[in-house]
């Protein structure tokens, strides 16, 4: 993995010592943080192979044996299968909505462009900067009030709400020549079928990108799950893991374990799609 | 005269189609975020039994929520949050991208390592340094400072030092993204710039200063008005962590909010009242942020 200097050093630059301790230096503040980035992910798999007498008086990294029963026993005894099976209809559910609901709207701003689109498309920048969390309350009670609580469809249907994909879609969709489209119009696709003929089909990488954020987001959430979902039949992980954390007597080997189970599906994804990501932070210079 | 008729025909019924194709999309973003956020304003107002609006208030719901001392508290912390991510959340990413930008070998494992903590879901990292930062015996800082002879300490405890801790730790999730972007901002410098310099007989350090640190600028002034935005509405955090202890040591503006509506109390009125408070002051640092944006696409 050797290539041309792309920094403030530069290959024309002579090799002397004092470039050399620099480039030391360098390699050592990475070194850092690398070590820092990890080990703290490192110490919780480690941690989790410990029992709780092992875990609250053990000052040791590495655990006395690598036994998974511990782990299998807590999944088990925590039924993590059935909050597992939630988070993936969860996150099922809210792909769907991100990739059409967004895209549609982020089409029309980008490309349909109705008079009047410019207000809807501040609107939408808005929330960027204001995200949902601060009327929490009232939207809270509007999905009281119309009976939406407890099950899954107002999480899915947020996700079609998302001033972050909308942005993603758009600035995909405004790279697109013109030609394209108005091709297709003249061979007689209506707006909508020019949407899912030419556009969608032409848009995988966004796709793709916005598909990885709507799972990690499903995923990750929790406050709005917790409010919805609650202590029901339909309980997430990370809900099950937020109200597990707020109790007063819990087992810290347990919750350990519960904290490793939450982080395996994310890290997984990241690992199967990492290009894609970071390709389009470096591109579109937003992260998630 | 028939032709021209049918083509403005022909443009209503085209623009009338776009709106009907962005409608699922609008319908969905009023209902989930500016429905919610004018019904915030209107329930400021009221008087709350439930989840129902009793009586028409005035601004009551404002003065009970001034009075408390939790709430200056809380104002004051969240101020603290944003200055001590402005020391570590705004420059350690820079320094990261920087260092990791001068290297070659292994420069994409040590990008990645830096950008997963990125990806974990926010609650299991939260816990995952709580155990971090634990005052049993099990804390990994306390046994790390044992090991330099160091007494053990209830680091969360301590009410100077939980909000720089807590910033901390968002900063540990935050910075390799964050890095990852200036790390493309420098990556599209002119090279040629580098090599002129030099010629014009500039050093490492000038070359820094010159051409590195202003092009750093350019786009720090945008990620950190975004980063202000983020940390001012800090909640989960502190929530999980401390409870906002202690001694509402760590009360942020968001958590007092949460703890007004879902704290047990259900004074929704006053939530909401925090919630517009909060908006309005999220409002300015959004001017500033077109401002800026404005400017810095003027100058390209």
């Amino acid at each position: 993995m050797s290539g041309a200097r792309t920094g403030v050093i530069r290959d024309f630059d002579s090799k002397t010592a004092g470039v050399k301790i620099g480039l030391v230096f360098v390699y050592l503040v990475c070194a850092v943080i690398v070590l820092i980035s990890l080990f703290p992910i490192f110490w919780v798999f480690m941690a989790g192979f410990k029992d709780l007498k092992e875990y609250m008086s053990s000052t040791a990294i590495i655990p006395r044996a690598l036994d998974f029963s511990r782990y299998t026993k807590t999944w088990n005894q925590l039924n993590i299968t059935n909050n597992y099976l939630n988070s993936l209809y969860h996150a099922a559910g809210s792909v769907v909505c991100a990739l059409i609901f967004n895209g549609l709207l982020a089409y029309g701003l980008a490309i349909l462009k109705p008079r009047g689109y410019k207000a809807v498309s501040s609107l939408v920048m808005l929330s960027l900067l204001l995200p949902a969390t601060i009327s929490i309350v009232p939207l809270f009670m509007n999905i009281q009030n119309l009976k939406l609580g407890g099950f899954f469809i107002p999480l899915w249907m947020a996700a079609g709400a998302n001033a972050f994909f909308v942005v993603l879609f758009r600035q995909f969709f405004e790279a697109f020549p013109p030609s394209i489209i108005e091709a297709s119009r003249i061979d007689g696709c209506s707006p909508l079928q020019t949407f899912y003929k030419i556009v969608m089909p032409l848009s995988k990488p966004i796709c793709v990108v916005v598909t990885i954020y709507a799972i990690n987001g499903a995923w990750s959430d929790f406050l709005l799950p917790y409010l919805v979902l609650g202590n029901g039949k339909w309980q997430t992980v990370m809900v099950r893991l937020f109200i597990f954390s707020t109790q007063q007597t819990i087992n810290y080997d347990d919750l350990m374990r519960s904290v490793v189970f939450s982080m395996i599906p994310p890290i997984v994804l990241f690992f199967l799609f990492q290009k894609q990501l970071t390709e389009n932070i470096v591109m579109s210079g937003i992260k998630g | 005269m028939k032709k021209n008729s049918r083509r403005r025909f022909g443009k209503w019924r085209q623009e009338a189609s776009a709106w009907l194709i962005m409608l699922p999309g609008i319908i969905l973003f009023a209902f989930f975020l500016w429905a919610p956020l004018l019904q915030s304003v209107r329930m400021s107002l009221y008087q709350t039994k439930n989840i129902e609006l009793t009586n028409f208030i005035g601004f009551d719901n404002y003065i009970s929520v001034f009075k408390k001392s939790d709430f200056l508290q809380a104002l004051r912390n969240t101020f603290s949050y944003t200055l001590w991510s402005l020391l570590i959340g705004f420059l350690i990413p820079i320094f990261m991208a920087l260092a990791i930008g001068e290297t070659v070998r292994g420069k994409g494992f040590i990008r990645t390592a830096s950008y997963i903590p990125n990806i974990l879901p926010g609650l299991a990292a939260v816990l995952l340094w709580s155990a971090f930062f634990s005052a049993e015996k099990s804390g990994v800082i306390n046994i790390l400072l044992a090991k330099l002879g160091i007494d053990r300490m209830a680091f969360l405890s301590q009410e100077h030092m939980v909000i720089p801790i807590i910033v901390l730790i968002a900063t540990w999730k935050g910075a390799g993204a964050t890095a990852l972007i200036y790390m493309a901002g420098l990556a599209g410098v002119n090279p040629e710039l580098y090599e002129a310099a030099t010629i014009d007989g500039a050093g490492i350090w000038k070359r820094i200063r010159h051409i590195t640190l202003p092009a750093i600028f350019n786009l720090g002034s945008t990620l950190l008005i975004l980063q202000i935005i983020s940390i001012f509405q800090i909640m989960y955090e502190p929530m999980v962590l401390t409870k906002g202890g202690p001694d509402n040591a760590s009360l942020s503006l968001m958590l007092l909010m949460w703890r007004y509506a879902f704290g047990g109390r259900m004074e929704f009125g006053k939530a909401a009242a925090m919630g517009v408070i909060i908006s309005l002051i999220l409002l300015v640092f959004t001017g500033l942020y077109t401002i800026v944006n404005r400017r810095k696409t003027e100058w390209e």
